[in-house]
Protein backbone atom coordinates (compact mmCIF):
# COMPACT_ATOMS: atom_id res chain seq x y z
CA UNK A 1 0.00 0.00 0.00
CA UNK A 2 1.61 2.96 -1.19
CA UNK A 3 0.86 6.41 -0.37
CA UNK A 4 -1.46 7.20 -3.37
CA UNK A 5 -3.25 3.97 -1.86
CA UNK A 6 -3.94 6.03 1.15
CA UNK A 7 -4.37 9.20 -0.27
CA UNK A 8 -7.34 7.23 -2.41
CA UNK A 9 -8.48 6.21 1.19
CA UNK A 10 -8.95 9.03 3.01
CA UNK A 11 -10.32 10.69 -0.26
CA UNK A 12 -13.33 8.36 0.31
CA UNK A 13 -13.84 8.70 3.47
CA UNK A 14 -13.66 12.39 2.90
CA UNK A 15 -16.86 12.41 0.13
CA UNK A 16 -18.95 9.93 2.86
CA UNK A 17 -17.66 12.29 5.65
CA UNK A 18 -19.16 15.42 3.40
CA UNK A 19 -22.30 13.49 2.37
CA UNK A 20 -23.11 13.45 6.05
CA UNK A 21 -22.14 17.04 6.99
CA UNK A 22 -24.70 19.56 8.49
CA UNK A 23 -25.45 21.73 6.34
CA UNK A 24 -23.97 25.51 6.39
CA UNK A 25 -25.56 27.48 8.83
CA UNK A 26 -24.45 31.71 8.53
CA UNK A 27 -27.10 32.09 11.74
CA UNK A 28 -24.53 30.34 13.73
CA UNK A 29 -21.70 33.36 13.51
CA UNK A 30 -24.20 35.52 14.82
CA UNK A 31 -26.14 33.75 17.21
CA UNK A 32 -25.85 35.20 20.87
CA UNK A 33 -23.52 32.87 22.94
CA UNK A 34 -26.02 30.38 25.12
CA UNK A 35 -25.65 30.52 28.51
CA UNK A 36 -23.10 27.70 29.59
CA UNK A 37 -24.52 25.67 32.48
CA UNK A 38 -21.54 24.83 34.67
CA UNK A 39 -21.41 23.11 38.06
CA UNK A 40 -19.67 25.80 39.44
CA UNK A 41 -22.11 28.76 38.56
CA UNK A 42 -23.98 27.62 41.64
CA UNK A 43 -20.42 27.44 43.89
CA UNK A 44 -20.10 30.72 45.52
CA UNK A 45 -24.36 31.10 46.18
CA UNK A 46 -23.64 27.70 47.96
CA UNK A 47 -20.81 28.51 49.77
CA UNK A 48 -22.98 31.79 51.25
CA UNK A 49 -25.72 29.41 52.31
CA UNK A 50 -23.61 27.03 53.98
CA UNK A 51 -21.23 29.60 55.65
CA UNK A 52 -24.72 31.01 57.13
CA UNK A 53 -26.36 27.64 58.41
CA UNK A 54 -22.97 27.06 59.71
CA UNK A 55 -22.85 30.08 61.99
CA UNK A 56 -26.17 29.85 62.47
CA UNK A 57 -25.77 26.28 64.11
CA UNK A 58 -22.50 27.77 65.94
CA UNK A 59 -24.13 30.73 67.57
CA UNK A 60 -27.65 28.68 68.24
CA UNK A 61 -25.71 25.59 70.38
CA UNK A 62 -22.84 27.68 72.48
CA UNK A 63 -22.86 28.54 75.49
CA UNK A 64 -24.31 32.00 76.10
CA UNK A 65 -20.88 33.94 77.43
CA UNK A 66 -22.80 37.32 79.01
CA UNK A 67 -23.40 36.34 82.40
CA UNK A 68 -23.99 39.05 84.80
CA UNK A 69 -20.64 39.83 87.27
CA UNK A 70 -23.78 39.88 89.99
CA UNK A 71 -24.96 36.45 88.98
CA UNK A 72 -21.37 34.93 89.91
CA UNK A 73 -21.50 32.99 93.13
CA UNK A 74 -19.05 35.22 96.15
CA UNK A 75 -15.66 33.20 96.27
CA UNK A 76 -13.25 35.41 97.94
CA UNK A 77 -15.56 38.11 100.06
CA UNK A 78 -14.74 36.73 103.48
CA UNK A 79 -13.04 39.69 105.54
CA UNK A 80 -9.31 39.58 105.81
CA UNK A 81 -8.05 37.70 109.30
CA UNK A 82 -5.53 35.89 111.08
CA UNK A 83 -4.18 32.80 108.11
CA UNK A 84 -4.73 29.53 110.20
CA UNK A 85 -7.90 31.17 112.23
CA UNK A 86 -9.84 29.26 111.23
CA UNK A 87 -8.47 26.01 112.01
CA UNK A 88 -9.43 24.30 115.47
CA UNK A 89 -7.26 24.59 118.47
CA UNK A 90 -6.73 21.02 119.27
CA UNK A 91 -4.78 20.66 115.70
CA UNK A 92 -2.54 23.24 116.14
CA UNK A 93 -1.97 21.73 120.21
CA UNK A 94 -1.33 18.52 118.45
CA UNK A 95 2.38 16.84 119.19
CA UNK A 96 2.63 13.32 118.10
CA UNK A 97 4.51 10.66 120.45
CA UNK A 98 7.60 10.72 117.89
CA UNK A 99 7.87 14.61 118.09
CA UNK A 100 10.82 14.21 120.15
CA UNK A 101 12.63 12.33 117.64
CA UNK A 102 13.01 15.44 115.00
CA UNK A 103 15.38 18.13 115.70
CA UNK A 104 14.39 20.90 117.92
CA UNK A 105 14.75 23.18 114.55
CA UNK A 106 12.11 20.81 112.34
CA UNK A 107 9.03 21.00 114.92
CA UNK A 108 6.61 23.61 113.65
CA UNK A 109 4.75 25.96 115.86
CA UNK A 110 2.03 27.35 114.61
CA UNK A 111 1.07 30.45 116.62
CA UNK B 1 -18.50 39.55 11.14
CA UNK B 2 -16.62 40.12 7.94
CA UNK B 3 -18.60 39.06 4.52
CA UNK B 4 -15.23 37.59 3.50
CA UNK B 5 -14.87 35.69 6.57
CA UNK B 6 -18.00 34.29 6.31
CA UNK B 7 -17.30 33.16 3.05
CA UNK B 8 -14.48 31.60 3.90
CA UNK B 9 -15.72 29.59 6.68
CA UNK B 10 -18.99 28.89 4.29
CA UNK B 11 -16.03 27.25 1.67
CA UNK B 12 -14.41 25.24 4.23
CA UNK B 13 -17.41 24.35 6.28
CA UNK B 14 -17.16 20.86 4.60
CA UNK B 15 -13.39 20.01 5.58
CA UNK B 16 -13.79 21.90 8.85
CA UNK B 17 -16.88 18.89 9.86
CA UNK B 18 -14.30 16.74 8.78
CA UNK B 19 -11.99 17.73 10.79
CA UNK B 20 -14.31 18.09 13.92
CA UNK B 21 -15.46 14.65 13.42
CA UNK B 22 -11.61 13.45 12.94
CA UNK B 23 -10.82 15.13 16.76
CA UNK B 24 -14.00 13.58 18.38
CA UNK B 25 -12.78 10.00 16.91
CA UNK B 26 -15.85 9.86 14.70
CA UNK B 27 -18.88 10.69 17.14
CA UNK B 28 -20.99 13.05 14.95
CA UNK B 29 -23.01 14.60 16.97
CA UNK B 30 -20.13 15.60 18.99
CA UNK B 31 -18.25 17.15 16.14
CA UNK B 32 -21.38 19.10 15.58
CA UNK B 33 -21.28 20.51 18.78
CA UNK B 34 -17.98 21.10 18.52
CA UNK B 35 -17.71 22.69 14.95
CA UNK B 36 -20.73 24.81 16.52
CA UNK B 37 -18.92 25.98 19.53
CA UNK B 38 -16.34 27.13 17.50
CA UNK B 39 -18.30 29.02 15.49
CA UNK B 40 -19.57 30.55 18.71
CA UNK B 41 -16.32 31.85 19.54
CA UNK B 42 -15.51 33.39 16.33
CA UNK B 43 -19.18 35.41 16.70
CA UNK B 44 -18.37 36.35 19.74
CA UNK B 45 -14.61 37.62 18.81
CA UNK B 46 -12.92 35.46 21.36
CA UNK B 47 -10.60 33.86 18.74
CA UNK B 48 -9.23 36.16 15.91
CA UNK B 49 -7.10 35.57 12.72
CA UNK B 50 -4.05 37.47 13.01
CA UNK B 51 -2.63 36.55 10.16
CA UNK B 52 0.48 34.89 11.14
CA UNK B 53 -0.64 31.64 9.39
CA UNK B 54 -3.51 30.80 6.42
CA UNK B 55 -6.77 31.05 7.56
CA UNK B 56 -7.58 27.82 7.11
CA UNK B 57 -4.68 26.13 9.35
CA UNK B 58 -5.57 29.01 11.84
CA UNK B 59 -9.68 27.67 11.99
CA UNK B 60 -8.66 24.10 12.25
CA UNK B 61 -6.30 25.30 15.00
CA UNK B 62 -9.25 26.74 16.55
CA UNK B 63 -11.32 23.55 16.33
CA UNK B 64 -8.52 21.39 17.20
CA UNK B 65 -9.07 23.25 20.40
CA UNK B 66 -12.86 23.96 20.96
CA UNK B 67 -12.71 19.81 20.74
CA UNK B 68 -9.67 19.27 23.08
CA UNK B 69 -11.82 22.10 25.86
CA UNK B 70 -15.00 19.81 25.05
CA UNK B 71 -13.35 16.51 25.91
CA UNK B 72 -12.25 17.67 29.08
CA UNK B 73 -15.53 19.14 30.11
CA UNK B 74 -16.76 15.72 28.89
CA UNK B 75 -14.45 13.60 31.23
CA UNK B 76 -15.30 15.36 34.30
CA UNK B 77 -18.78 15.61 33.56
CA UNK B 78 -18.86 11.38 32.47
CA UNK B 79 -20.53 9.47 35.83
CA UNK B 80 -20.61 6.07 36.14
CA UNK B 81 -24.69 6.77 35.76
CA UNK B 82 -23.63 8.63 32.44
CA UNK B 83 -21.56 6.24 30.88
CA UNK B 84 -24.45 3.48 31.51
CA UNK B 85 -27.13 5.50 29.84
CA UNK B 86 -24.67 6.09 27.05
CA UNK B 87 -24.15 2.33 26.35
CA UNK B 88 -28.34 2.26 26.56
CA UNK B 89 -28.97 4.99 24.14
CA UNK B 90 -26.40 3.59 21.86
CA UNK B 91 -27.46 -0.02 22.08
CA UNK B 92 -31.00 1.38 21.25
CA UNK B 93 -30.65 4.09 18.85
CA UNK B 94 -27.07 3.80 17.32
CA UNK B 95 -25.00 7.08 17.00
CA UNK B 96 -25.48 8.61 13.38
CA UNK B 97 -21.83 8.50 13.23
CA UNK B 98 -22.41 4.31 13.25
CA UNK B 99 -25.40 4.46 11.16
CA UNK B 100 -24.09 6.58 8.56
CA UNK B 101 -20.79 4.57 8.50
CA UNK B 102 -22.03 1.75 5.72
CA UNK B 103 -18.60 2.12 3.79
CA UNK B 104 -16.85 -0.39 4.51
CA UNK B 105 -13.56 0.85 3.62
CA UNK B 106 -13.82 3.92 5.41
CA UNK B 107 -14.83 2.36 8.89
CA UNK B 108 -11.75 0.48 8.48
CA UNK B 109 -9.54 3.64 7.81
CA UNK B 110 -11.06 5.08 11.05
CA UNK B 111 -11.04 2.20 13.18
CA UNK B 112 -7.30 1.64 12.35
CA UNK B 113 -6.66 5.64 12.77
CA UNK B 114 -8.15 5.64 15.97
CA UNK B 115 -5.54 2.98 17.27
CA UNK B 116 -2.28 5.58 16.02
CA UNK B 117 -1.57 7.61 19.03
CA UNK B 118 -3.30 10.63 18.49
CA UNK B 119 -0.87 13.17 16.76
CA UNK B 120 0.33 10.28 14.31
CA UNK B 121 -3.59 10.24 13.65
CA UNK B 122 -3.85 13.96 12.98
CA UNK B 123 -0.98 14.43 11.02
CA UNK B 124 -2.00 12.10 8.66
CA UNK B 125 -5.58 13.48 8.65
CA UNK B 126 -4.74 16.20 7.94
CA UNK B 127 -1.76 16.16 5.36
CA UNK B 128 -4.15 13.10 3.50
CA UNK B 129 -7.60 14.21 4.20
CA UNK B 130 -7.17 17.83 4.21
CA UNK B 131 -4.53 18.43 1.84
CA UNK B 132 -2.50 20.30 3.87
CA UNK B 133 1.53 20.50 4.00
CA UNK B 134 3.39 18.74 6.78
CA UNK B 135 4.57 22.69 7.68
CA UNK B 136 0.82 23.55 7.75
CA UNK B 137 -0.30 20.51 9.92
CA UNK B 138 2.37 21.14 12.20
CA UNK B 139 1.09 24.83 12.52
CA UNK B 140 -2.50 23.38 13.48
CA UNK B 141 -1.02 20.90 15.74
CA UNK B 142 1.27 23.69 17.31
CA UNK B 143 4.19 21.12 16.96
CA UNK B 144 7.35 21.59 15.41
CA UNK B 145 7.69 20.60 11.62
CA UNK B 146 10.53 18.08 12.82
CA UNK B 147 8.21 16.67 15.15
CA UNK B 148 5.68 16.74 13.01
CA UNK B 149 7.49 15.26 10.04
CA UNK B 150 8.68 12.69 12.55
CA UNK B 151 4.98 11.39 13.70
CA UNK B 152 3.65 11.62 9.77
CA UNK B 153 6.71 9.04 8.44
CA UNK B 154 5.79 6.75 11.95
CA UNK B 155 1.98 7.02 11.38
CA UNK B 156 2.08 6.40 7.67
CA UNK B 157 4.26 3.43 8.59
CA UNK B 158 1.75 1.87 10.97
CA UNK B 159 -1.15 2.62 9.66
CA UNK B 160 -0.13 0.52 6.62
CA UNK B 161 0.40 -2.23 9.02
CA UNK B 162 -2.88 -1.70 10.36
CA UNK B 163 -4.72 -1.82 7.26
CA UNK B 164 -3.04 -4.84 5.82
CA UNK B 165 -3.71 -6.64 8.95
CA UNK B 166 -7.17 -5.32 9.14
CA UNK B 167 -8.25 -6.60 5.93
CA UNK B 168 -6.03 -10.18 6.18
CA UNK B 169 -8.57 -10.45 9.29
CA UNK B 170 -11.40 -10.15 7.03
Amino acid sequence: MNDHDLRSLFARQRQRDQENAPAWRPELLNRPLKPQRSSLRWLPLSLATACVIAMALFFADSPKHDAKLSELPPLLDSPPGELFASLEPAFTAFEAPSDFLLPTHLNLHIP
Amino acid sequence: MERAMADQLEALHPDAFGWALHCCAGDHARAEDVLQNAYLKLAQDRASHDGRSSFKTWWFGVIRFTAHEEFRRLRYRESLVGKLLALFIEEHHPAPSRQVEKDERSAELRRCLVQLPARQAEVLHLVFYQDLTINEAAQVMRVGLGTARQHYERGKARLRTLLQSDSHHE
